[in-house]
């Protein structure tokens, strides 16, 4: 039988790499659990909150065993996610010895993001689509597209920085509204508010409020009000980054905008 | 209706690809998010209204996400986060800062209640889709496993 120590460190590993990369508290409360029980330890604990876990093991015994982890709200990596639910459904299949899992959980948290210059084309390309969906044309969309891998740009290099979130969201906002309201005065033919929505929604806190959803349907409450808060902050600094280039742009032009 | 399919799948594949899913899965995502704008898009013609209309597309992809995932045996959140994008409420919020700093109050609070009319109904949507039980979508991840 394994020690106990060892099992726990590779649940707890494991559920750390799944709640970093964006995965949602019930998800990572279930892997722990079943990662535990696959290696025979019965008597555990776990706790996961949206940025934290705790977890016992084997309290009764000898080699009783707990962990504590800190966890913070990180970028959403779906890649990774996919790859440790796999490892995990082996693991709980019993098709994995625990060096060969620990080898394996290295190699899931090791699958790289996309390269920069990708990321920026397609944070363009998706800010160019919805600026189309949400009833632009072809030129809002380019422009859409122009703001959009801007600001793909800008946050880059933000996160280099570790600036605080609401620094990044209203700059960012600002920054697309700005090129829009650029733009238009320079006598493009745009719908400024279609470009400025599509190039906002690479922004917008889609991911939060659908984990915030199912934390809370999973009746994890602390975890999904956690996400909440998240999310209608975001959505308020947007709204604030938005709001004062508009006003900074009407005193400069008089008010006809 | 096609060309807005289309786009919709280009626009979901490309925040798939912001979010890196695996690469084998992105065209997934991109018939989820499509999909779910194609139903929110047939709601609107039928004149429910944006509320029932998102909570329809939401429903949708909901479950749409959960059939996918069993089949494919991936995590639901997968498609589902990359096929939200489209039914959120970015140009709600847009318009509604607009409005209070154009100090037309009637305006902004209409569309914040709209925004939070259409995030509630989400909210429902994504609710209503997680309470099917489980059981259905494993039997029909195992006949898709037949199949291939």
């Amino acid at each position: 039988m394994a020690v106990t120590k060892e099992v726990l460190s590779l649940a707890v590993e494991t559920g750390d790499a799944l709640l970093r990369n964006g995965a949602e508290v019930y998800r990572v409360e279930d892997t722990v659990m079943h990662i535990l029980e696959a290696y025979e330890i019965e008597n555990y604990d776990v706790y996961v909150l949206s940025n934290g876990i705790f977890a016992s093991a084997n309290e009764d015994r000898d080699d009783a065993c707990s962990m504590v982890r800190h966890i913070p709200l990180g970028k959403m990596h779906l890649g990774r996610i996919a790859a440790l639910n796999q490892l995990s459904r082996e693991i709980c299949s019993h098709e994995c010895t625990l060096p060969e899992a620990f080898r394996r959980l290295e190699e899931c948290k090791s699958i790289p993001t996309n390269r920069q210059w990708l990321e920026v084309f397609f944070c363009g390309m998706g800010s160019a689509c919805f600026g189309y969906l949400f009833g632009g044309a072809f030129a809002d969309a380019a422009v859409s597209f122009l703001a959009g891998a801007l600001l793909k740009l800008f946050l880059n290099r933000l996160s280099k920085r570790r600036t605080s979130k609401f620094i990044t969201n209203i700059f960012g906002s600002a920054l697309v509204t700005l090129v829009s309201l650029f733009l238009y005065t320079i006598g493009l033919p745009i719908l400024y508010d279609k470009a400025i929505i599509g190039a906002i929604m690479p922004l917008v806190p889609g991911i939060a409020l659908t984990t915030s959803i199912r934390d809370f349907f999973n009746g994890d409450y602390l975890s999904g009000a956690i996400h909440m808060i998240d999310a209608v902050l975001t959505a308020f600094c947007i709204a604030v980054g938005v709001g004062s280039v508009i006003t900074v742009y009407r005193f400069s032009i008089g008010g006809a905008l | 209706m096609l060309v807005q399919f289309l786009v919709c799948m280009t626009a979901t594949i490309s925040f798939a690809l912001l979010f890196a899913a695996p690469k084998s899965e992105l065209l997934f995502c991109g018939l989820t998010g499509a999909i779910g704008w194609i139903v929110y898009l047939a709601c609107m013609n039928l004149g429910t209204g944006t509320a029932i209309a998102n909570l329809t597309a939401t429903f949708a992809l909901a479950v749409i996400s959960r059939t996918i995932a069993a089949i494919r045996k991936n995590p639901v959140t997968l498609y589902l986060i990359s096929g939200i994008f489209p039914l959120v409420p970015g140009a709600g919020i847009y318009y509604m800062s607009y409005y209070f700093i154009m100090n037309e109050m009637s305006e902004c609070s209409q569309y914040g209640m709209e925004t939070i009319k259409v995030a509630g109904a989400i909210v429902l949507g994504i609710v209503f889709g997680s309470s099917l039980p489980q059981a259905w979508f494993n039997a029909l991840g195992k006949a898709g496993k037949k199949r291939t």
